[in-house]
């Protein structure tokens, strides 16, 4: 194993590690934010969430069904050509957001 | 090489590439992330970059994303295939001369660096939304991880046709 290979291993590895780091540390937070083209739609604080239930956002893009559970929240369907958004299932902290290209709509989970 | 040949060989390329995206597009993706993926396409490219040269792999790269477009056949889904595409085809044009081919797999990682910044510019571009810079972290963390991978898929493959342009002379 050459010095410069090992360089590179192991400043990647610290990279990633701190990738991996930050993003585990923003995934703390129960607010869910549904943004949609840039605009807030609406703000759910998914640990006051006490009964399930489902809301359509709907655009002159098109419209995706969320659900929203306690703790959880997701889309289950949508009128968009790929369905990357549905595919993804329920998101459960800040970590990954849910993205709907197509419709411009993210949802997020926030700190309170 | 001459012009014949070269154009066939990348005429071979520009359709393995196309293939391997297509079929790894009809996979779900392993883990459900958007905007992640393996991006064994970019085997292809790293590896005209290293035998042919910057201008033919950014040839072979707009001919698969145009190519793409028909298959994939959504208009976000071309935007986003060519901003990820153009960063990583610039940032590895400026790499690859500076490392030696026992260290393409480190051109690689930068090159889905870029790729993934590209994709990630285009989704606050697209969606107006700046909260999703947060993702950033998460999106290089999955860079580093593919991209060493394809990098040395691309590696051993220079190497492979290298051996064999070898043994034709």
């Amino acid at each position: 194993m050459k010095r410069k290979t090992l360089f590179w291993i192991v400043l990647f590895a610290l990279l990633a590690a701190g990738g991996a780091a930050a993003a585990c540390l923003h995934g703390g937070g129960t607010v869910a934010v549904i943004t949609v083209d840039g605009r807030e739609w609406d703000r759910v604080d998914l640990s006051a969430v006490a009964v399930g239930y489902e809301t359509t956002v709907e655009t002159d893009l098109g419209w995706n069904t969320i659900r929203v559970e306690p703790g959880s929240i997701a889309v289950i369907d949508a009128d968009c050509p790929g369905h990357d958004c549905v595919e993804q299932g329920a998101i459960t902290d800040g970590a990954i957001p849910i993205v709907c290209l197509p419709h411009r709509l993210v949802i997020q989970i926030e700190g309170p | 090489m001459t012009r014949t040949r070269k154009l066939v060989f990348m005429a071979l390329l520009t359709a393995v590439e196309l293939t391997i995206w297509v079929i790894e597009g009809q996979f779900p993706a392993p883990i459900p992330v958007p905007g992640v993926k393996l991006g064994l396409a970019s085997v292809v490219t790293l590896t005209a970059m290293a035998v042919l040269g910057r201008r033919e792999a950014g040839a072979i790269l707009l001919a698969r994303v145009l190519l793409g477009a028909l298959f994939a056949g959504s208009f976000s889904a071309v935007i986003f295939s060519l901003a990820g595409g153009a960063l990583s085809w610039c940032v590895m044009s400026a790499l690859v001369g500076l490392f030696p081919e026992k260290l393409l797999w480190v051109v690689s990682v930068f090159g889905a660096i870029g790729h993934n910044l590209g994709q990630l510019l285009a989704a606050v571009a697209v969606t107006g939304t700046p909260g999703l810079f947060w993702y950033g972290p998460a999106l290089l963390t999955a860079a580093i991880l593919t991209g060493a991978f394809t990098g040395l898929g691309s590696m051993y493959l220079v190497r492979a046709l290298r051996a064999y342009e070898h043994r034709r002379s």
